[in-house]
């Protein structure tokens, strides 16, 4: 299995858009949802969300990009100078992004005199998109913007899709492996938050529909669906010959899909957990807070990383975030690991019934790696194992 | 490391359904561009498209398409229709596409292990669906679903032709969707190989699929001025002197992608070899591509280098030739810079002039026009190139295809920001 060397990052997420701050929050056990902060979501099934705070600082690129392209173009940015590299031939860029998030404020002057057969429909107002709308939607368009902010002129790559991160990784540390580039910038970004987003996810169960106060965490004997969040995050990848002392720690990643409409099953989980599985991991859980899914995780996990594995969950803390997940986890875990500390599953009281220790407050540990496990639909796992040098 | 070779294609465009189609429509020199016909498009300002001969694509129109498939798969394709799926002209494109490249490489049970590499298009949103939510200038987000399941109501998701796809075949392998714009489909197809050669997987399922010719999606590309302002049917003329934009076009190709050795274990005919590729960015500017071509150049000259050929092995240039004034000349460059004095003796073309842009699956479908050469000896021809731009300096061939025996062909496609891949072919062994 090959693997890379992570030599900077950076992220946006729910709980804050630096990982100390993150770490810090994780360790104290904080649930990032509330009220959707985005919008009144407040006739919607699903009210809660957890939310980046804040807005992007790109005002440069406003023209092609919007809300959450601006967050990844900024942890692009931020990654880049953390590993103290710049652009180049040799600079790749490999982004995973969760798929088209419509903006709704600027479609409804071009939609809200449309008539159901579309008749006359360019006069009745698509004749008002701004002539740049169709770039604002592209699946590249981050990527495209990275490349040029920051010169990057080596391989490039945009996945869709709600493992994509994963994916992202993956061609990435290929790329380092047969010598396309010598250095892979890896971004990820995707909200949930949208309301047709939202929609969805409380159609098919997935997401909570309970309030603040009912709120239960993966895991535990009454969970009842996710948080909905959103993330941005980047990872520098380079060989480990290459970035020598500015190595933080070392990452693989494969991701599958098992063909089915929905979450994926445990069988298809439990044979990519045995890619990367090598003894003494700790499980970062793909906490779909869904008692039959979240119990079928942990069974697989406990036959193959044994009963007693540490099972944590940071995305309780943070919410579902997507495409995002994986570089989020992988974040979250070099630095929490560098602290040697495991942070609690966030909001989790009474744990349901099953195998794995499952971490409810912060404890020391000697770990020094982390499998990250992140699904969604249809049928679609990403993992990343993250091992400290 | 596995060689990796192309054992099927399925292509559905604007020519029909079907690569006898496909391939016929090329070999005859003809151009598919119509009048929009799906749908009524009359005011808008782009009205002529590389548009599939078909106006509704739904459940009864695919299964008149597929031949011989099985009651799970048809069972499937029900589920799917009353999801709404099909709406998205794509998704029926990319399925039977899928299904004619998968029959042809007589794909069976065993090569259900395969895994999935598509390059897909937007997500695409659905005009009619707005019109009964949206009230006093929002969207009624509790108003009724349109559709029996409300997961579809609204958009069709990014992966929603991968999902169909893998649960059509009962793929057990994992699934990729490469959005990287217009060069998405020749990256998946890349990819594909890439995980041959690496020995990660040993079948693929590859190409791209897309469709914009809806109201918002046609509308979107209006407003971007992206599309020839004449409304003739030749409105799209790679390389010529006159040209002043692209046409849209819509449609899907897809590949079986296979080791050299499973191939020959199961007995059947590669197609072509894919013998190398090169992605790269241009780092320069959203809407233009780099005047010089140096990054589409090094595109060239890395997927060359990974075939270990030299410029003079390539006998053929399918272009990404959209028509466009930028990206015809940018392209020319980086040919030149690339191929050196060679590029005097290659023949280069486009079928942009004669099926439109596929976008994301535009890579794809013009990988399929690169099995031409191998299979009837014939080189695509330039459909509406009449008047060569002194500024484009490379072979382009005219109108008509032209009879030419190549061993190497080599697929430019480009995409938006400045996004360059190109791969290189060779003739199967025999």
């Amino acid at each position: 299995m090959s693997r890379a060397t992570i030599s900077g990052f950076a992220l946006r997420t729910p709980l804050g858009g630096h990982v100390e701050e993150v770490a810090r929050r994780l360790l104290a056990g904080e649930r990032a949802a509330r009220p959707n902060p985005r919008f009144d979501a407040t006739s919607y099934a699903c009210t809660l969300a957890a939310a980046i705070l804040g807005e992007p600082e790109q005002p440069r690129q406003r023209r092609f990009l919007r809300r959450m392209g601006l967050f990844a173009l900024e942890v692009a940015t931020e990654a880049l100078a953390h590993a103290r590299l710049a652009g180049g031939d040799r600079l790749g860029l490999f982004f995973g992004y969760g798929g088209l998030r419509a903006h709704w404020n600027d479609m409804m002057p071009a939609l809200e005199h449309q008539q159901a057969n579309a008749d006359d429909a360019w006069e009745r107002g698509l004749k008002l998109f701004h002539p740049f709308w169709m770039l604002q939607h592209l699946s590249n368009n981050a990527q495209a913007l990275a490349a040029q902010e920051l010169s990057a002129r080596g391989e490039g790559v945009t996945f869709g899709g709600a493992n994509a991160g994963a994916q992202a990784l993956g061609a990435a540390i290929h790329a380092l492996e047969v010598g396309a580039v010598d250095a892979a910038l890896v971004v990820a970004h995707d909200t949930l938050l949208e309301p047709e987003t939202l929609v969805e996810l409380a159609a098919r169960g997935a997401a909570t529909t309970r309030g603040a106060e009912r709120l239960a965490a993966p895991y535990a004997e009454d969970a009842a669906g996710f948080v909905p969040g959103e993330a941005a995050a980047a990872l520098v990848l380079e060989r480990p010959s290459d970035a020598g002392a500015r190595s933080l720690a070392s990452i693989e990643a494969v991701d599958t899909a098992d063909g089915a409409a929905g979450e994926p099953g445990a069988a298809v989980l439990g044979k990519l957990v045995e890619r990367l599985l090598r003894g003494n991991e700790v499980i970062d859980g793909a906490g779909r807070a869904t008692l039959e899914l979240d119990f079928a995780e942990r069974a697989c996990l406990a036959e193959r990383a044994g009963p007693s594995a540490a099972l944590c969950c940071t995305l309780s803390a943070m919410g579902q975030l997507g495409a995002a997940a994986a570089l989020v986890q992988a974040i979250a875990f070099s630095e929490l690991l560098r602290r040697q500390m495991l942070p609690p599953i966030a909001g989790l009281r009474h744990p349901a019934d099953g195998p794995l220790r499952v971490i409810t407050q912060p404890e020391p540990t000697l770990a020094r790696s982390v499998l990250g496990i992140s699904t969604g639909a249809p049928g679609l796992v990403g993992i990343v194992r993250v091992e400290l040098p | 490391m596995s060689a990796a070779v192309i054992t099927g294609v399925g292509v559905v465009s604007a020519f029909g359904v079907g690569a006898r189609a496909f391939f016929g429509g090329l070999s005859e020199g003809r151009s598919a561009i119509t009048q929009i016909r799906s749908f009524d498009a009359s005011a808008f300002p782009t009205r002529v498209a590389g548009e599939v001969p078909v106006i509704t694509v739904d459940g009864s129109w695919l299964r008149s398409q597929l031949v011989g498939s099985s009651a799970a798969a048809d069972s499937r394709l029900d589920e799917y229709e009353q999801r709404g799926a099909f709406r998205d002209r794509k998704v029926g494109f990319g399925l039977l596409a899928a299904a004619e490249a998968w029959r042809a490489a007589r794909c069976g049970e065993a090569e259900k292990e395969a895994w999935l590499s598509l390059a897909l298009g937007l997500e695409q949103a659905f005009l009619e669906d707005f019109a009964p939510l949206s009230a006093a200038g929002g969207v009624d987000w509790a108003a009724p679903p349109q559709t029996a399941l409300p997961r579809v109501r609204l958009r069709s998701r990014l992966d929603l032709c991968a999902e169909v796809l893998g649960r059509y075949f009962e793929l057990r392998g994992p699934s990729l969707v490469n959005a990287s714009a217009c060069a998405a489909g020749a990256l998946a197809v890349a990819h594909a190989a890439s995980l041959i050669e690496r020995g990660a997987a040993s079948i693929v399922l590859c190409g791209g699929a897309d469709s914009m010719l809806n109201p918002l999606g046609l509308g979107g590309m209006s407003r971007l001025l992206a599309p020839s302002p004449r409304n003739e049917l030749d409105a799209c003329r790679p390389f010529d002197r006159r040209r002043d934009g692209l046409v849209i076009g819509e449609g899907a190709a897809m590949f079986v992608v296979e080791s050299a050795e499973r191939a020959q274990r199961r007995n059947v005919r590669p197609l072509a070899r894919i013998l190398g590729w090169g992605s790269t960015q241009d780092a320069y500017r959203a809407t233009a591509p780099r005047p010089d071509g140096s990054a589409a150049s090094r595109a060239i000259q890395r997927a060359l280098a990974r075939a270990r050929l030299g410029p003079e092995a390539v006998g053929y240039i399918n272009a990404h030739g959209t028509g466009t004034p930028l990206n015809d000349e940018a392209e020319a460059i980086a040919i030149r810079a690339a191929l050196g004095a060679h590029a005097d003796h290659v023949p280069v073309s486009s079928i942009k002039g004669a099926l439109g842009h596929l976008m994301a699956a535009s890579g794809a479908i013009e990988l399929a026009a690169c099995l031409l050469p191998f299979e009837r000896g014939l080189l695509p021809g330039t459909a509406h190139h009449r008047d060569r731009d002194p500024r484009c300096d490379v072979s382009v061939i005219g109108e008509r295809p032209l009879a030419a025996r190549v061993e190497v062909v080599l697929k430019n496609s480009f995409g938006f920001g400045g996004q360059n891949a190109s791969i290189v072919l060779g003739r199967a062994v025999t």
